[in-house]
């Protein structure tokens, strides 16, 4: 498998795309040239909302610690977010074999972790050892394969080249790495020698011990309150006029528990950005506050993710039920995309600020978004035909559909409490599946019992819920599309395809993942989205616009899509001061 | 009186097992659970539940901490993967600081102005504080706190969340707390000083009806003497026997003002852990709280003892 869903997203949405070789990479992105010259020093001030569960990358995964590896860390190459595409960051080059298992990377010179170290490959090697060493335990080791059980074997046949093989032909290539923040031995090569290593730099660790070869190091940590960071002495990168980064001095998260409180403070001036993106209801609270000359909005256009509609396919799932013989089929979660009005779904869900979709890709991933996925219109007559086709119709005239021995087509929908959206869109779906004689009973749960029925016991009828992508690039979603995937929801980690469709997205992929030629793979996935069309095993209705907001002090920012929509680039930002 | 102390610390001391106990249970009880997340293969779930305990029955789990918490082992907290015992008392600290703020305000503004309006029941002034005393007493601390923070961020007044500013001037740390207490402390603090005066005027009222506070003002006794000195002593008993309550309120409300103030108090730590089931770290916030709740019991106990002899016999 490979990386998790719900870790990282990126999209391009405002830079016209850098253009890199298929075998191949190289620019310059240690100089970058910003639209004004920005003023160096000042402070950035913004906002999460909980603690970090650790300080070194590989030991957590919440969106804390995420952030503080994007400040402090730096990985080999980066995923541009406005372009979506890989750009070489502490590796400046590299050449990719014919047979696509082979990737040579380059690694700058003269670049040194925060304490002055140099940085070598042997750091690339220390951190691949840590990421796969079993006592480490790390969150990253499943990330860090091309598939079930497949890691990358690297070498380093010098100081400054990387020789990265994979165990079988693997287009994505250095997208992968993204991933991996490069960890310095002389920090932490005893921690893993002598077995402590997943107890390394936890959060009680003094701040000047973390060290990284990030834009900013971490100054102080006040647990409950902020993290502050100061500029990094001896970053690497520099701007197109020389001007050494970060332009910032400082930048401070504070910890704020509270949306509405994190967005009074952004009003009031004493924040300067929000870390994640806002949804429709968040945009709709700042720009009633209407203060435009003090926080700028920013429409980042339509997400990447849509929420999810699915069935229980687990084969026995349903096993004693007079339910099974239906519950299961295609037919009904065809029906059921046909019965929800998604005009009406984004209007309702989203407060206008959102457009129907019909897959699970939406436009906004414009290198993978198939452009041939059938537009299901609305059709609560043509909904009932294809249910009467597998036998369910209204017996009684009751306005409820009933199966041949009398059973009512009924079933219970999971949803996450406490997420309007989700709340919202479990309700229109239940509505109009009213309309065409389905009865649907919420259940709304809390997100971490959501997770645990569809993850742990996999006792449920239906779901409705918001998986994310972890990258835009399918053959990086390895986990989704496998019949074997930990993300294949509808039915996990399956030993041997439960169906012949899935057994051909299995194939599919397969040949997708390997295929050297970019425009093949984009057919063949194409295909896997035309199966995917034709089952339904999740059903998706709007996709939401998605915000961000940032005070007008702000300057040099480059908004895009994904977990981050401003500090994805830190060492650019900047403040008017 | 020695006696009497020991026995209620151990009768605390009891109160925090049996409510740690209780929410582990319950915490454990609950569905879903801390190690389960999307995109995780179950073989990784399943090391991670064996991990913290989770694979054990909710009995064996049990009896599992408290034998490690008669060690002083609270578990780890699988949320900030750390002990739980590294956690909580910071932030039981920071919790205590606001719970203590908000029970001075509360009981300095509150019985002076419920002693006022009792000794006034006819008066304008006797009005419009209970007129005041309802509104307050009826708004729960969200909303109080809500419009705290709505006003201090239209204003800039004062600072609307956290406890301590990323930059103080060093001599200056004491005022900067100060300045971040004022709108968690007065959102807790003032349906509690309402209460106060309501109850305050109430016993008041009926100890100036006392046949001792006639006599006295019949010998010619100031009055301002008699309702600050003789009245106000008599009528404290309610006001006082409610302390242990109110400290157990001033915990539960300040959960909710922790987190839309950004206190990084005990609440907003909890409130963590329960959303994420983190059983350990629930435990020992639900002890941390029963421990801050037996304290004030005791607390209020003695100081009733202090204002009314009979109830110390």
């Amino acid at each position: 498998m490979t990386r998790h869903a719900g870790i990282v997203t990126r999209f391009s949405a405002l830079v016209a795309a850098i253009a890199l070789g298929a075998c191949g990479g190289s620019s310059t992105p240690a100089a970058v040239a910003p639209a004004t010259a920005p003023a160096r020093g000042g402070e950035l001030v913004t906002a999460l909302r909980t603690d970090p569960r650790s300080f070194n990358r590989l030991k957590a995964q919440d969106s804390t610690t995420d952030l503080l590896t994007i400040l402090t860390q730096a990985k080999l190459v980066r995923i541009n977010n406005t372009t979506q595409e890989v750009e070489p960051w502490l590796a400046e080059s590299w050449t990719t074999s014919d047979d696509r298992r082979r990737v040579t990377l380059k690694l700058r010179e003269h670049v040194a972790f925060s304490d002055g170290e140099p940085f070598t490959a042997d750091d690339v090697l220390f951190t691949f050892e840590a990421v796969y060493d079993k006592r480490a335990d790390t969150v990253l080791a499943d990330s860090m394969q091309t598939a079930a059980g497949q890691r990358l074997t690297v070498t380093a046949p010098d100081a400054h080249t990387v020789e990265i093989a994979f165990a079988t032909p693997f287009a994505p290539g250095v997208r992968l790495l993204d991933n991996l923040p490069i960890l310095p031995r002389h920090k932490l090569g005893a921690a893993l020698k002598d077995g402590s290593f997943a107890r390394a730099w936890s959060v009680s660790t003094p701040p000047s011990d973390v060290v990284g070869l990030g834009p900013f190091v971490l100054t102080q940590y006040v647990p409950g309150q902020r993290l502050v960071f100061a500029r990094n002495p001896h970053y690497w990168r520099k701007a197109a006029d020389g001007t050494p980064l970060p332009y910032l001095d400082k930048l401070t998260v504070e910890i704020i528990p509270d949306q509405n409180a994190e967005l009074l403070r952004l009003q009031a001036g004493q924040l300067d950005a929000t870390v994640r993106p806002l949804g429709p209801e968040a945009y709709a609270t700042l720009r009633r506050a209407g203060d435009t000359s003090r926080v700028k909005l920013l429409d980042l256009g339509l997400g990447l993710e849509a929420d999810a509609f699915w069935i229980n396919l687990k084969p026995g799932a349903f096993a004693g039920d007079p339910r099974a013989a239906w519950l299961q089929r295609d037919e009904l979660r065809r029906a059921i995309s046909m019965a929800v009005d998604r005009k009406a779904f984004a209007d309702t869900v989203f407060l206008g600020a959102a457009e129907p979709v019909y897959g699970p890709f939406t436009p906004s991933n414009r290198k993978w978004y198939w452009e041939g996925t059938p537009k299901v219109p609305y059709d609560p007559a043509g909904a009932k035909a294809i249910l009467a086709t597998i036998g369910l119709v209204d017996r009684k005239g009751r306005g409820v559909l009933e199966d041949a021995k009398g059973t009512p087509v009924r079933f219970t929908l999971l949803t996450q409490k406490g997420r309007a959206p989700l709340e919202r869109g479990a309700t229109v779906i239940r509505d109009d599946l009213k309309k065409i004689g389905i009865t649907v009973d919420l259940a709304m749960l809390d997100g971490n019992t959501v997770i645990s029925t569809v993850m742990g016991s996999q006792k449920y009828d239906a779901v409705y819920f918001n998986p994310l992508w972890s990258d835009t690039d399918p053959a990086l979603t390895q986990d989704v599309w496998l019949s074997a995937g930990t993300s294949h929801f509808w039915n996990l980690e399956q030993k041997t395809p439960a169906t012949p469709w899935e057994r051909q997205i299995d194939e599919l992929m397969a040949k997708q993942v390997a295929s050297p030629d970019e425009a093949e793979r984009k057919r063949l996935f194409d295909e896997v989205q035309r199966v995917f069309a034709e089952h339904v095993p999740i059903v998706y209705f709007a996709v939401p616009h998605v915000y961000a907001a940032i005070s007008a002090r702000v300057a040099n920012a480059t908004p895009a899509l994904g977990l981050y929509p401003i500090l994805w680039a830190p060492d650019t930002l900047a403040v008017v001061h | 009186m020695t006696r009497y102390v020991l026995r209620r610390l151990a009768f605390a001391a009891l109160l925090v097992v049996a409510v740690s106990s209780g929410s582990l249970i319950l915490a454990r009880l609950s569905p879903g659970d801390c190690v389960t997340r999307a995109g995780q293969s179950s073989g990784e779930t399943e090391r991670l539940r064996a991990r913290y305990g989770l694979d054990k029955s909710i009995g064996a789990q049990y009896v599992d901490w408290l034998g490690r918490i008669a060690l002083g082992d609270f578990g780890d907290s699988c949320l900030y993967d750390r002990p739980v015992r590294e956690l909580v008392p910071e932030r039981a600290a920071n919790t205590a600081i606001l719970a203590a703020t908000a029970l001075a305000l509360a009981t300095f503004v509150g019985i002076p102005l419920g002693v006022v309006s009792g000794s006034r029941r006819r008066g304008p002034l006797g009005a419009a504080i209970r007129s005041v005393s309802i509104l307050f007493v009826s708004l729960p601390p969200i909303l109080t706190s809500l419009f705290l923070v709505f006003i201090c961020a239209r204003t800039k007044w004062l600072p609307i969340a956290g406890m301590r500013s990323a930059s103080v001037v060093r001599g200056d740390e004491f005022a900067d707390l100060l300045r971040h207490l004022i709108v968690p402390a007065s959102a807790l603090a003032l349906p509690l000083a309402a209460m106060f005066e309501r109850l305050q005027s109430q016993a008041m009222s009926e100890a100036m009806a006392e046949p001792f506070v006639v006599a006295t003002a019949a010998r010619g006794v100031p009055r301002a003497r008699i309702v600050w000195r003789d009245a106000l002593r008599v009528s404290l008993g309610p006001v006082t026997s409610l302390y242990g309550l109110v400290v157990g309120t001033l915990l539960s409300g300040s959960f909710i003002v922790e987190v839309v103030t950004a206190w990084p108090g005990l609440g907003s730590l909890m409130l963590n852990a329960l959303r994420g089931r983190d059983v350990y770290l629930v435990a020992a916030c639900a002890g941390a709280g029963a421990f801050f709740l037996a304290c004030g019991t005791l607390l209020s106990d003695l100081a009733l003892g202090a204002v009314d002899p009979r109830a110390a016999q």
